[in-house]
């Protein structure tokens, strides 16, 4: 297994991993992209990668948008490191802020997605724990929550009310200041 | 085509979308409450509450209290809300006059001004759960004093203090001479403390504003903008020298740095120290920022004098008030924003607390407990149901197949 830890710098960034969707699709990509999600990344410690990562939970489709993800982040990151001491401080400033507007940039972009695919990133994030992606996603939706009545967020989000009229009645009175 | 319908998440992942609700906008939380049982149940489990706290950090500015004394007797102090929730406001006391003191770790300390030769009196309360404490009078007699609350919990983050042990330091002048003393109230012993005294040397009045809380000490400002400290520890009084002598009125405040600071206008120049310990284990002023108010409030009249109305402890937020209304200054980026409510000409205590569905004044959500009791009675009673079940196939699965074998064996060694 190709790992940082032979000293050729090269050969790990350039080890690849196969991963595997739920409708057996399969995606090449790198390990530096991989280990964005600590799920693959003890995979990898572990030597538990040859032959690919089967992720019976996640379909193609939903990789697909995931790895989009984990390849623009896995590369600003390594851009960071890479800036960090070819740079004055102040064109690092620079470069640093450029960096963070494009990726503000690319992960407004990310989330232009209806609302079930919104959904399907949310538990692919989990999954595979990816800490930003799921603080992304998360996001997302609670800014969609804000400022919306109950019946709003059920219908947009395909939630069952499972409230009786009596104790919604009630709820409502009680809490009658937030729904003015 | 219309878009497929978005997947069913766990509580957890929703916990997670629901952690990111603003609580500066406490309403989201509330109405998300009402979408259905589940999100009801997330958002009344008191382990939810923690990790909204842990998530957001520091709690926000809930509203302001102006700092006036209340006399008609029917309605007492009140908070203006800074958001869509309702004005806290604390119900009437028997025709006293009544002024709020201070606001710190969600409560609210007011002094209750007795008719006749009667001492004062003094309130604790906390808006967001409704209680309310009446302390005992103090027997120590104080003339100009004021006094500050703090949570007594030890360990506590402060990040919802609401129903834990508090105190309530009362700092005063004298008989009307020098002396300055101090007397401590505790919820946990239901007493006043002996008082401590201390000699400032000259006729020092304690000045009848907030106290400054920084680690174990409250400071008070007092005649001529020195400052007194308290540290109840060790049950000590010690004096600071003001960074700008010369200058009457100046303001204490908690820096976000965790140091102390002091404020004074000059001009229409707002000075900003620091007291910090140096090298040498000393401590000093340092002058920590100068604001010029004119350039950052566009239209102030030069003529009327601002000044320092207030501040939010620890977030670097500070409250002037000039000739055209009251204004919000946050320290770090200088931005401000002027405050619409209270109107009145006076200084302003700044009340910042969590506001979310767990919490919610006694008997105002007492549905919501209920209804998660209720759920969370039927998950316990299906667990013991289903442990239940799996006792009595254990126990026939054993009579069946084990003790069969253990008799045999028991028989063989007879």
């Amino acid at each position: 297994m190709a790992s940082a830890g032979s000293g050729d710098e090269k050969a790990a960034a350039a080890a690849m991993i196969t991963l595997i969707s739920s409708d057996n699709e399969k995606f090449e990509v790198t390990e530096a992209t991989a280990t964005l999600s600590q799920t693959i990344r003890h995979m990898i410690e572990d030597g538990c990668t040859d032959g690919g990562v089967p992720l019976p939970n996640v379909t193609s489709k939903i990789l697909a948008r995931v790895i989009e993800y984990c390849k623009k982040h896995a590369t600003a990151a390594a851009g960071e490191e890479g800036s960090s001491s070819s740079f004055s401080d102040a064109a690092f400033l620079e470069v640093d802020r450029a960096f963070l507007e494009e990726l503000e940039e690319f992960d407004d972009a990310f989330l232009e997605v209806d609302r079930a695919t919104l959904f399907d990133l949310i538990l692919a994030a989990n999954y595979l724990d990816i800490k930003g992606l799921l603080n992304l996603t998360c996001q997302k939706v609670a800014d969609s929550v804000k400022g919306k009545t109950p019946e709003q967020i059920r219908e947009m989000y395909n939630i069952v009310n499972d409230l009786t009229p009596e104790e919604e009645a009630e709820i409502r009175r009680e809490t009658q200041w937030a729904f003015e | 085509m219309a878009s497929p319908p978005p997947p069913e998440l766990m509580d957890e992942l929703v916990g997670e979308i629901l952690l990111r609700l603003p609580p500066v906008e406490p309403e989201h939380l509330f109405r998300a409450a009402l979408v259905c049982k589940p999100w009801l149940r997330i958002l009344c489990d008191p382990a939810f509450g923690r990790r909204y706290r842990a998530f957001h950090g520091g709690p926000p500015l809930l509203g302001l209290l102006p700092m006036i004394v209340v006399d008609q007797g029917v309605l007492g102090p009140r908070i203006f809300s800074n958001t869509s929730i309702p004005d806290f406001r604390l119900p009437g006391s028997d025709g006293c006059q009544m002024s709020p003191l201070d606001c710190r770790h969600s409560l609210v300390l007011i002094c209750i001004y007795m008719l006749g030769d009667e001492g004062d009196n003094y309130i604790v309360w906390d808006p967001i759960k409704g209680d309310k404490h009446d302390l005992p009078a103090p027997d120590i007699p104080l003339s100009v004093h004021s006094a500050a609350v703090l949570c007594a919990a030890d360990d506590c983050d402060h990040l919802d203090c609401h129903g834990g042990p508090f105190r309530v330091v009362l700092m005063g002048t004298l008989d009307f001479v020098g002396n300055i003393a101090a007397s401590v109230y505790s919820s946990e012993t239901g007493v006043w403390s002996a008082p401590v005294a201390f000699d400032s040397g000259y006729e020092a009045f304690v000045r009848p504003g907030r106290g400054t809380l920084v680690g174990e000490a409250i400071y008070f400002t007092i005649w001529k903008g020195n400052a007194i400290k308290y540290e109840w520890g060790q049950n000590f009084l010690s004096m600071i020298n003001s960074p700008s002598p010369g200058i009457l009125d100046t303001t204490l405040m908690a820096l976000d740095d965790g140091s102390l600071g002091s404020a004074d206008i000059e001009g229409s120049s707002l000075y900003i120290w620091s007291r910090k310990v140096n090298s040498e284990g000393a401590a000093q002023w340092i002058q920590f920022k100068v604001v010029e108010l004119e350039t950052i409030i566009p239209g102030t009249n030069s003529d009327v004098k601002p000044f320092v109305a207030g501040f939010a402890e620890g977030v670097g937020v500070i409250f002037i008030r000039t000739d055209v209304g009251l204004f919000n200054i946050e320290l770090k980026s200088e931005r401000v924003r002027k405050v619409d409510r209270p109107k009145a000409l006076f200084g302003v205590l700044s009340y910042m607390s969590f506001y979310t569905p767990v919490q919610g004044k006694q008997g105002q959500l007492d549905w919501l407990m209920k209804c998660e009791m209720a759920a969370r009675h039927k998950m316990e009673i299906a667990k013991y149901l289903s442990k239940l079940a799996g006792l009595v196939l254990h126990c026939y699965l054993a009579s069946h197949f084990l003790y069969p074998i253990v008799n045999s064996d028991s028989e063989s060694w007879v």
